[in-house]
């Protein structure tokens, strides 16, 4: 009896390792939630290859591979991170930029119209303003960097509220818990965020640019390194330009 | 940098917790005590619920409530002018819903343990219910009381999930010393995380072993 348990159990420990088909595991900065989903299903049209999905604010997730989590490739918001963790000796070459990404002003409220000149986040109507934490997501970073550059940060700081990760701060401002906030226009003109609210680009030379770089890690090198080599070529092909062009970021 | 802000915030958050749960918890615990009715049972498994559920679930529905996009959260705003959302209000109440089976648990089980003749005996000698709470009941349960507040303070000082949801990282506000830490830890500054972290340690370590001295002296200690 006791046998016929274990024998079971461990068929069942045996079954979950077996490897039907190949995996990777790409950690993707939060901003990239949406249009790494078209990217997968645009590379699974020629390669079944099964590819598992972490997000995060950039900052959290390098912190986490420079923990030994074990990602095959790094999606960042921002040049930063992933050239820190080259410099550390994490990655298996330089990394590189693939799309640049683009700030938005954005309200889910009714009756708030965001406009570019950022003036209306001093009115008593705006109680709450939305921002990624600046010390980890590249986004919140360009945020604070336009505040200061429009003399704006002092007079609203006590407004401002911080998102773990651009993800976070979305949430706030679909919700309305937020008045209104600062996110990545990725976000804004994705399927799931359509038509919630209003939101404004916001000028591109007044921040720093957001170039959203890529790179392949080390720990791609433990097992199918053929595979992640090929999506992280494919992140740069024309296939995938065409998808960032169309999700809201620039390429060039 | 060190800031003295995300510490004092924790420790006003903890003891504003701590202060309202205990006139909360007691005649809720001593309502708990007594015969068991089906409202009863039910009302006890509401307010044992925050111990089961992880915080986030907490944390979603506040987050919906207080929202000014939903009936609750608009009602406030207009009528109070009240935003609990990242705030240290909103924080509080999420900490009093957070906190609450650990102050009224230790409490009811002190009351239930207590004899019936010493309850019996205070009633004949002609004392009111209210009398025998507070001059016979809650003076023998000394130590389920004083389990009662530590482990409020401790748990409350503990909170995470809940202010990372609901608070917005708001420093002086809303961003206690747990979302500090996590700050920093994610941010690189592992000296900055190191010194918040030993301080909350040698803090939690602190009250315990007040807690368990004095428990030690009295007769009996009861968790739940």
């Amino acid at each position: 009896m006791m046998k016929g348990i274990f024998a079971i159990l461990l068929l069942g420990l045996l079954s979950c390792q077996s490897p039907t088909r190949q995996q990777l595991t790409v950690a993707v900065a939060a901003n990239m939630q949406y249009t790494i989903k078209e990217l997968i299903a645009e590379f699974n049209k020629t390669d079944k290859t099964k590819i598992e999905v972490i997000t995060g604010a950039s900052g959290n997730l390098t912190q986490q591979i420079m923990g030994g989590a074990p990602f095959d490739i790094f999606i960042s918001a921002d040049r930063k991170y992933p050239q820190e963790l080259a410099d550390k000796g994490f990655t298996a070459e330089a990394p590189k930029v693939y799309a640049q990404g683009q700030l938005v002003l954005w309200s889910a409220r009714p009756g708030i119209e965001p406009k570019s000149d950022l003036q209306l986040l001093l009115s008593d109507s705006i109680k709450r303003i939305a921002i990624a934490i600046p010390e980890t997501a590249p986004y919140g970073h360009a945020a604070v960097s336009l505040l200061e550059k429009y003399g704006l940060y002092d007079k609203v700081q006590s407004k401002l509220v911080r998102g773990e990760s651009i993800t976070q701060t979305s949430q706030f401002i679909a919700m309305q818990n937020a008045d209104i906030g600062f996110t990545a226009k990725a976000i804004v003109v994705s399927g799931e965020m359509e038509g919630k609210g209003k939101w404004v680009e916001l000028n591109g030379d007044d921040y720093p640019a957001i170039e959203q770089s890529a790179v392949l890690l080390k720990h791609a090198q433990q097992g199918s390194e053929t595979e992640a080599r090929k999506f992280y070529n494919f992140l740069y092909s024309a296939e995938a330009k065409a998808i960032y062009q169309k999700s809201g970021y620039l390429v060039k | 940098m060190i800031e003295l802000a995300p510490l004092w915030l924790t420790l006003k958050l903890a003891l504003s917790t701590t202060l309202i749960l205990f006139v909360v918890a007691i005649p809720l615990a001593t309502w708990f005590s007594g015969k068991k009715t089906a409202l009863k049972v039910i009302i006890e498994s509401i307010v044992t619920l925050p111990l089961v559920l992880p915080p986030t679930v907490i944390g979603f529905y506040l987050l919906v409530a207080f929202s000014p996009g939903n009936a609750f959260g608009k009602w406030l705003e207009q009528w109070a002018d009240i935003r609990l959302v990242f705030s240290f209000g909103g924080l509080l109440i999420a900490s009093v819903v957070y906190s609450l089976p650990f102050m009224v648990h230790p409490i009811r089980s002190g009351l239930s343990s207590l004899p019936p003749s010493l309850k019996e005996a205070s009633y004949s000698l002609g004392k009111t219910k209210w009398q025998t709470l507070l001059k016979v009941l809650l003076p023998n349960i000394k130590p389920s009381l004083l389990t009662g507040l530590v482990l409020t303070f401790a748990h409350t000082v503990g909170e995470f999930g809940v202010v990372l949801m609901i608070g917005g990282n708001m420093p002086g506000k809303t961003r206690t010393a747990s979302i500090a830490i996590y700050d920093e830890v994610q941010a690189f500054h592992y000296r900055e995380a190191n010194v918040y972290a030993l301080i909350l340690l040698v803090l939690s370590f602190i009250i315990l072993l007040i807690m368990y001295s004095f428990n030690g002296k009295m007769k009996q200690v009861k968790f739940y």
